[in-house]
């Protein structure tokens, strides 16, 4: 299984019974910038990370030393996967599967990945709405319960949906957050939307104001990476959730 | 079936396989000289001191739709000239110079004052009709077909 060829190299403790998020290059990088803020704002220190020959070699200089380019950041009671570049089309799957299946070793309660959904005309919305995609029944009414408005029809491309197969599969409950976003911008309104929802669900206090006062300068530094983003995203078919759902039932 | 048969249904899988080979390496020869043309070369040139926006064009049945993300900038420096009948250049001043330091580049010197981008129109418009709007950082351009 190429699963077997991503390994994870924890680098501290790691808390069990956490939640585990996830903020991968996607669409508006909502995702990124919504974890980015988090380690921030949170002080979340990075506890493991991913290393495998599938993904690109590439490395990721801080303070002239060498980082995986996904890393997992956490404290006592949430982990957060991140990818500073988007993880190529072809090895989400390997990448995913083995993040899951460590999260389960570590008895993670709760999965939960941080994302957007592209809409129109996006520069004229006077304000975004979070929508929620879910893995159970038990995850669907937690979301309903938390005033998170639960997208009931309709695809999700992208590693969001390996992990909602995933959870659905094994028991423990997932949900992806997705706000309102440009697809192809770097959206940081949406992220602290996307935040929002989460603090919603989970209980979590984060502080947004920053992204929305560093706003044009995250949309400055995130070019290129939503630049890079847009094409692994065109080869994953992203484009899709745009799709009109044939529902077969 | 006879063993004429065989050979000929045996021939024309080999001819489908290999128009699907030609297709299949034009895909990878077109994505493979994409990639290099497009993506692998910086977005910033020090020569202008400029950054190349992110963009997106739509063409509808009606109109074309280019947006271009300028953030950081200032709306009544935002500039945009046709060239020639299929060509757009668009400028925009930031609201002040960054160093390609404190973005994150550290092997060369250099500042970034503006962003700018030629645009090519993939099909024929009235550029005589182009309607610009420019709202939260995003230059929206309207072009309405030639039929």
């Amino acid at each position: 299984m190429l699963s077997e060829q991503v390994k994870i190299v924890e680098r501290k403790k790691i808390p069990s019974g956490a939640t585990l998020l996830f903020g991968f290059p996607d669409v508006g990088l909502v995702g990124v910038i919504a974890a980015a803020h988090l380690v921030d704002e949170l002080g979340l220190t990075e506890v493991a990370y991913v290393e495998s020959e599938l993904l690109p070699p590439l490395i990721i200089l801080h303070e002239g030393l060498p980082h995986s380019s996904i890393r997992i950041f956490a404290d006592h009671n949430l982990l957060l996967a991140v990818s500073e570049v988007p993880i190529p089309a072809d090895v989400i799957y390997p990448v995913m599967n083995r993040l899951i299946d460590w999260g389960k070793e570590k008895s993670v309660k709760m999965m939960i990945s941080l994302s957007g959904l592209p809409m129109q005309d996006r520069q004229d919305a006077k304000e975004l709405k979070s929508f929620a995609a879910v893995s159970s029944p038990e995850a669907l009414k937690m979301a309903e319960d938390k005033g998170v408005e639960v997208l009931t029809e309709g695809y999700m491309v992208g590693p969001q949906a390996i992990m909602l197969q995933r959870a659905a599969n094994s028991g423990t409950p997932a949900l992806t957050l997705l706000a309102q976003c440009f697809f192809n911008y770097p959206d940081p309104e949406a992220a602290a939307e996307v935040l929002k929802a989460l603090s919603k669900v989970i209980g979590l206090e984060v502080d947004v104001a920053k992204l929305s006062e560093k706003g044009e300068e995250i949309r400055l530094r995130a070019r290129d990476v939503m630049k890079r983003t847009q094409e692994e995203m065109g080869k994953m078919k992203k484009g899709q959730e745009y799709d009109i759902p044939m529902y077969v039932s | 079936m006879g063993e004429w048969k065989v050979a000929l249904a045996k021939r024309k899988r080999t001819v489908f396989d290999m128009i699907d080979d030609y297709f299949e390496d034009m895909q990878k020869w077109a994505e493979h000289f994409g990639e290099i043309w497009t993506a692998e070369t910086p977005s910033w040139n020090l020569r202008n001191c400029s950054i190349e926006p992110l963009r997106e064009i739509t063409v509808t049945p009606t109109e074309v739709l280019l947006t271009v993300d300028l953030p950081y900038t200032l709306k009544d420096s935002v500039k945009v000239k046709s060239i020639g009948a299929s060509g757009l250049e668009v400028s925009a001043q930031m609201k002040k110079k960054v160093k390609l330091d404190d973005l994150g580049v550290k092997h060369c010197k250099g500042v970034l004052e503006k962003f700018h981008c030629h645009v090519r129109i993939p099909v024929q418009v009235d550029m005589g009709k182009m309607n610009v709007h420019y709202k939260k950082g995003i230059l929206e351009i309207r072009l309405p077909r030639k039929h």
